[in-house]
């Protein structure tokens, strides 16, 4: 390759990931999440920073930076906590990837200047490479095998960059493997060398040395004589010694690309005709610089955002976060979000997921929506904000998200910021629209609704409580739940009070008039608080059966919606 | 069960009603480990009135004076009615260490005494009880005496109706009048809930505007009934409040279940179980019952929210109850228990379940049907043999009585629950010591 061409591509793909770089960090300065976030001018939120950061390096807080560092992000502790495959799959291709590029793609101003005599084709490095390349290969399978085995039924959020960052990442290490392999086994490249360091490229004077080369570091001949006399062994050895031992090591330690190099033997001859040595090095090269270019807009930019975010997580305990500083952190939570779908396996609202279809309510989605929002791209399209906006404000604030998040963002303050964008730009939640209307308008909707709404087949089976009359049929209306709901006392002393007491409710279900329920104050105001189930004397599920009603509610007055709206 | 739950314990109860918590109560009274299996919910019926025994013969409805006086009857004419296989001690005993137990929970009773007593309900009927809260107790007293008395209620509590009580009361008590006020605070609410007031009660500031609201209209009065929604937990703090604020008697009259004494009696059994170390398991049933001869153990799979738990007892205790505590359930041909198919003694036809005429005064002899026990309280089986050596039944479940018409609820109740706990701890010194 010519050394004019490499540095061109280098300059610019180093360029184009710097400017990538600045644009996606002044991002976190830039983008506004939640209303309370419009307020604060950039100027702030960078004077935060600088305060922030200023003030946890000169105080004990520096411990906990280190600490972050060391458990953090070193050893990936909460990933360890969640998944042990993931934690060792992950750890395998920081480990397997910072190794190569070090040892490897900057072994000549990293590994050269540290060890003396370093050659790429001398042990250690030979095998320390080969073991890298297959620590980062085998950790990427245990990824894709950790999520194939947790499959959810619920597809998982990802961006299509992220696979074809994967994928190119592959073809760096497949094309790396092969080139080696192919320069250990290429006769072509033996004579290269033997022309340089020997001054000679002929076949009959080289043949020691070649007997040498095919039987003990794998070079393909296809014109030398077997069995090979020992004693020509012996000469060759000598030569060997004297031109060649200085930078060459047997490459069996190449545990990776010496087998492959046998495989590749017999298509050797044909691949060093068509110079496969030269476009495997330029696929391999330019596969590494396209992904240096593009790294900024890849999932491998949570490289920059991850540190950078546990590191402004540790910096100061979350209620010390001013309001620019929190601003800048629901920025750079959209970017340190490595979309591992952990938050979506604890999320409490999983199975109303499920039950709707609508996967705006798992926290892994509800970010991508949130981010879509941010930067404007949620709102051309009605359907799918109006979809986020169910997601978003079914969501109960467990906080089970933040809990398990493995890099430590604080998804909680990031969703009530998202909700306050949501209903700032007219996507009220379900219990706004629903509560528009009187349950009553909303029963007479469903009866003039299209049949396919009305019919109530497949809710039977989705919502098992409600549709199946044993599971009320004990009630006896004995107000015990009206009698325990925080709910109803409160609305002794307001003016809004709710429609139906719970009692009345269940009594609704009992007379088979569910629709009559699904808009009431009560369904959509219960505060989830259990009493009602808790002291039930004849074991109905109270609250279960509310929340289901909220949940199939959201489903079927939907679909009446934009009916009720237009009358 | 791999990776099921387990846990084990001394006595398993099933049951959280009258009869399970006074069971599990007394379990742990006597160090025995206990886990209580079942939802308490059902003691919200109850009206915080404890019943000891009032009626005998049923068919006459005869009245009376002295519970024991009429065990004594009972245990002359009907000897296999369990609480005939009592002594008058033991139920002594065993009321006193209940109704500590729940005053110490803050739910407080007057000194039981010998005597049944008159207590006023919200229907203006007077209902005969035993032992009685200490904020109804000046109830009682004023009925004996009817003194000039004066009767509160709210505006929107559908429940309580001082006028119908009044009325009806009117012909022997000319001097109890009745007043409606408005809660406060809650001028525009259509309907008021008792327990929503209880609540409401335990700041001291509705407190305040409640009892200055009445003072104006106590007149000759002395002594105020309300409705029983005096406080829930805080009950005994904000009756004493009401006393000195209107510087008389007051008392509480017991509302139609579910009513706020029913919460709080619910609420002291739950403290009291679980202050002593019972594991409660409230929010479970047992889904199947079975007994390791060779071991000495019986295994319970208690199904509940978490999943299913394996219980290893030395021995249980069944306080299932009848049909609505689903300690019986019947079919169109029988009666069966539900948790064993432990034989129910019962008429022999479906026929012959109920009288002809509904409210016959002798009552049905489906409301007597019910497991046969020996004298250890032990279950029978279908050879007159005990089911297990270490399974034992009370309460209401049990044959040969009609707690309703004999007004004997709680009484039987607490009394097999301690005459069954004393052979439980018997049965288990014998294994412990063999």
């Amino acid at each position: 390759m010519s050394p004019a061409l490499f540095q061109t591509a280098l300059y610019a793909s180093l360029a184009l990931c710097s400017l990538g770089l600045v644009w996606r960090v002044s991002a976190w300065f830039r983008v506004r999440i939640g209303p309370d976030a419009r307020t604060v001018a950039l100027s702030q939120r960078v004077a935060a920073l600088l305060r922030g950061g200023a003030l946890a390096l000169f105080s004990r807080r520096v411990f906990q930076l280190a600490g972050a560092v060391f458990l953090d992000l070193l050893l990936q502790r909460r990933l360890f906590a969640n998944e042990k495959l993931r934690w060792l799959g992950h750890l395998l291709i920081l480990t397997g990837f910072t190794l190569l590029l070090l040892m490897h793609a900057l072994a000549a101003i990293v590994t050269a200047k540290l060890f003396q005599g370093y050659q790429p084709t001398l042990d250690p490095y030979l095998f320390l490479r080969n073991l890298s390349g297959a620590m980062v290969i085998t950790g990427v399978g245990l990824l894709l095998f950790g999520r194939w085995r947790r499959q959810t039924g619920l597809p998982q959020a990802r961006r299509p960059m992220d696979m074809a960052f994967v994928a190119l990442l592959g073809f760096v290490l497949v094309s790396g493997f092969l080139l080696e392999a192919h320069k250990i086994a290429s006769p072509r490249a033996f004579y290269r060398m033997s022309d340089q360091f020997i001054g000679s490229t002929d076949a009959g004077r080289l043949t020691p040395l070649r007997a040498v080369w095919a039987s003990e570091f794998g070079v393909a001949f296809d014109d030398l004589k077997l069995p090979i006399d020992p004693r020509l062994l012996e000469q060759g050895r000598e030569l060997h010694r004297s031109a060649c031992a200085s930078c060459h090591t047997k490459p069996v330690s190449a545990f990776v690309s010496y087998p492959m190099a046998r495989v590749l033997a017999p298509v050797t001859d044909l691949l060093d005709t068509g110079r496969a040595d030269a476009w495997l090095l330029y696929l391999h090269v330019f596969a590494c610089f396209l992904g240096l270019a593009v790294l900024p807009f890849t999932l491998m930019f949570h490289l920059v955002a991850v540190p950078i975010s546990l590191l402004v997580n540790a910096a100061a305990p979350n209620r010390d976060f001013s309001l620019a500083g929190r601003a800048s952190r629901r920025a750079l939570a959209l970017d340190a979000c490595v979309r591992c779908g952990i938050c979506d396996l604890h999320c409490s609202v999983a199975p109303l997921a499920r039950y709707l279809g609508n996967l705006g309510l798992l926290p892994a989605h509800k970010l991508q929506a949130t981010a879509a929002l941010a930067g404007g791209r949620l709102l051309g399209c009605e359907d799918v904000a109006l979809r986020a906006a169910d997601g978003a404000f079914l969501c109960t604030d467990c906080g089970r998200c933040t809990a398990h998040c493995p890099v430590g963002l604080d998804l909680e303050d990031l969703w009530e910021a998202g909700r306050g964008d949501l209903a700032a730009a007219g996507l009220p939640s379900p219990a706004q629209w629903v509560q528009a209307h009187p349950a009553l308008a909303w029963a007479e909707s469903l009866e003039r609704g299209p049949a396919e709404h009305v019919d109530s087949g497949p809710d039977d089976l989705l919502a098992p409580l409600s549709a199946d009359r044993r599971s009320f049929s004990r009630c006896v209306q004995c107000q015990t739940c009206t009698n325990v709901c925080p709910v109803v006392a409160h609305s002794m002393d307001s003016n809004h009070g709710i429609d139906l007491t719970p009692q009345k409710v269940m009594n609704l279900l009992r007379l088979g008039l569910r629709d009559l329920t699904l808009g009431s104050r009560m369904v959509w105001d219960c505060a989830t608080c259990y009493q009602c189930q808790e002291n039930c004397p004849a074991g109905v599920r109270v609250a279960d059966i509310m929340c289901e009603l909220r949940a199939l509610g959201v489903r079927r007055l939907g679909a009446v919606r934009s009916l009720r709206e237009s009358s | 069960m791999t990776g099921a739950r387990r846990d084990s314990c001394d006595v398993a109860v099933i049951g959280a009603g009258m009869a399970g918590m006074a069971t599990a109560l007394f379990a742990a009274e006597r160090g025995l480990s206990c886990i209580q299996v079942g939802n308490p919910g059902g003691i919200l019926f109850a009206s915080g009135l404890l019943d000891l025994f009032g009626v005998h013969p049923v068919a006459e409805r005869r009245l009376w004076r002295s519970p024991y006086a009429a065990i004594a009857a009972l245990a002359r004419e009907q000897s296999d009615h369990p609480l005939a296989r009592i002594d008058a001690s033991s139920i002594r005993t065993a009321f006193e260490i209940f109704v500590a137990a729940l005053g110490a929970a803050g739910l407080r009773y007057a000194p039981l005494g010998d005597r049944n007593r008159s207590v006023l309900t919200s229907i203006g009927t007077i209902k005969t009880t035993f032992g009685v809260p200490l904020s109804m107790v000046a109830g009682v007293d004023a009925l004996e005496a009817r003194p000039p008395c004066l009767l509160v209620d709210f505006r929107g509590l559908r429940e309580f109706n001082a006028r119908q009580i009044a009325e009806s009361l009117g012909h022997r008590w000319p001097d109890l009048r009745h007043r409606r006020i408005e809660f406060p605070g809650t001028e525009a609410a259509p309907e008021l809930y008792a327990a929503h007031l209880a609540r409401a009660l335990e700041s001291r500031q509705t407190r305040e505007r409640t009892i200055a609201l009445v003072k104006p209209l106590l007149g000759d009065a002395l002594a105020v009934g309300f409705p029983a929604v005096l406080g829930l937990a805080r009950a005994s703090e904000v009756h004493a409040a009401f006393e000195a604020g209107l510087e008389m008697p007051v008392f509480e009259i017991p509302t139609m279940p579910t009513s706020v004494p029913g919460l709080r009696l619910l609420g002291a059994l739950e403290t009291a179980v679980s202050a002593r170390g019972v594991r409660r398991r409230h929010q479970a049933s047992v889904r199947a019952l079975a007994f390791d001869r060779e071991a000495g153990t019986a295994a319970l799979d208690v199904e509940g929210v978490p999943g299913v738990e394996r219980v290893v007892a030395r021995a249980v205790v069944l306080a299932t109850g009848r049909f609505t505590g689903r300690g019986l359930t019947a079919d169109r041909g029988q009666v069966r228990e539900s948790i064993l198919g432990i034989p129910v003694l019962q008429p022999a036809s479906r026929e012959a379940w109920h009288q002809r005429d509904f409210l016959d005064p002798s009552g049905h002899a489906v409301n007597r049907a019910g497991l046969a026990i020996d004298d250890a309280w032990r279950p029978l089986d279908a050879d007159g043999k005990p089911v297990w050596p270490r399974l034992f039944a009370v309460g209401s479940i049990l044959a040969h009585q009609d707690w309703m018409r004999s007004k004997c609820g709680s009484g039987l109740a607490i009394s097999t629950a301690w005459a069954a706990m004393e052979q439980v701890a018997r049965q288990l010194r014998g294994t412990g010591a063999g």
